[in-house]
């Protein structure tokens, strides 16, 4: 069998956080492997001296210390609000954003090509009211050209008879 | 009946301020001391600490409550605390050296021990070793660091620690193993 220090599973070993195969293959190891016994005895020794002479960070005073966050939090709210239209790409697209709607409202607000035509027919209409005004003469075009054809039907017949 | 971790954390996440400073009380110290042991630098974990505690306010609605509140704050913070490091670490080496008061990262840990406790079995020589042994935990990497301090004052098993970094529990083994390997050589020269 191969000789392999579980070297990393020591510890949790001796907190008792392993599972229980892996935890009963470890004390068989340890059982014969004088070695690892003594790793987990220095490492143990290592962890514990540790715990108790643990250095403590500079003192601070509590209260301080939450008056500041509570200013940073407030801060951060407020800069959170006004950020957003201070950043030149949101700002870019934005502006995009304004001028598509725009430019799609215009040109969504005009009135069909049929309808233009109309306008235009009625524009037209109005610009040649003095000759509406004037409607019997064109009602009387017809009568006219009548009376052209008849005189030109009185000179035929008259070659005609020549 | 104090309302537990999770319930205030879910109270945060409702804007509710009286549950957001009733966290911070119970959780400032353990911040500010986990901040300390990774970067060394009382301002730098005062600033980081509260940092961690405004990234809480702001995320509140993501906690899912799968793991602990206690393991999503401390991730907050353990990966603010890593990433200052990182940042920091650029200047530190153009600078040419650490911050006044620590120099070489040594002397002020050496500075900060507390005295050690009446103990009639202890001389001056293990008084000495106990400061190699907390200097040379001061030189170990950030991530082992870590692992060490949330081992040994925070008392995180393993799968706790595993889920403050992100990382495997075989990965927080290894980080603890190859810490306690050097530390072991540190007192083997002792």
């Amino acid at each position: 069998m191969a000789l392999t220090h579980p070297e990393t599973e020591l510890i949790p070993y001796a907190k008792g956080e392993l599972a229980a195969a892996e935890h009963e293959r470890v004390a068989g190891h340890l059982a014969t492997c004088a070695a690892c016994r003594e790793s987990l005895a220095a490492f143990g020794g290592i962890l514990e001296s540790l715990a108790r002479t643990a250095p403590e960070p500079p003192a601070v005073p509590w209260g301080r210390y939450r008056t500041e966050l509570r200013e940073k939090l407030e801060a951060r709210r407020h800069r959170a609000w006004t950020a957003w239209w201070r950043r030149p790409v949101p700002l870019a697209l934005s502006a995009s954003l304004a001028a598509a709607l725009v430019f799609i409202a215009v040109r969504g607000g005009q009135q069909p090509a049929t309808v233009d035509v109309a306008s235009v027919e009625q524009a037209v209409l109005g610009a040649r009211l003095d000759l509406l005004r004037q409607y019997g003469i064109v009602e009387n075009l017809d009568l006219l050209e009548n009376l052209d054809v008849i005189h030109n039907l009185d000179g035929l017949e008259t070659s005609r008879k020549g | 009946m104090e309302p537990s971790d999770e319930a205030l954390c879910q109270r945060v996440a409702e804007r509710d301020e009286a549950a957001f400073d009733l966290l911070v009380a119970r959780y400032q110290e353990r911040a500010y001391r986990i901040a300390w042991s990774v970067l060394r630098d009382g301002e730098e974990a005062r600033d980081v600490s509260q940092e961690a505690f405004i990234r809480l306010y702001q995320a509140a609605g993501g906690f899912g409550g799968r793991a602990r509140f206690s393991t999503w704050f401390y991730r907050i913070l353990v990966n603010l605390c890593l990433d200052h490091r990182r940042k920091h670490a650029w200047w530190k080496r153009v600078l040419g050296g650490g911050r006044p008061d620590e120099p070489d990262g040594r002397e002020a840990v050496i500075e900060r021990q507390p005295a050690e406790p009446v103990d009639p079995l202890a001389g001056l020589g293990r008084e000495q070793v106990m400061t190699q042994l907390w200097a040379a935990v001061a030189t170990l990497s950030p991530q082992q660091r870590a692992v060490v301090t949330l081992h040994v004052q925070d008392e995180l098993p393993t799968r706790e620690i595993a889920g403050v970094l992100s990382c495997s529990e075989a990965t927080v083994r290894v980080h603890l193993h190859r810490a306690l390997i050097s530390l072991r050589a540190t007192l083997g020269k002792a």
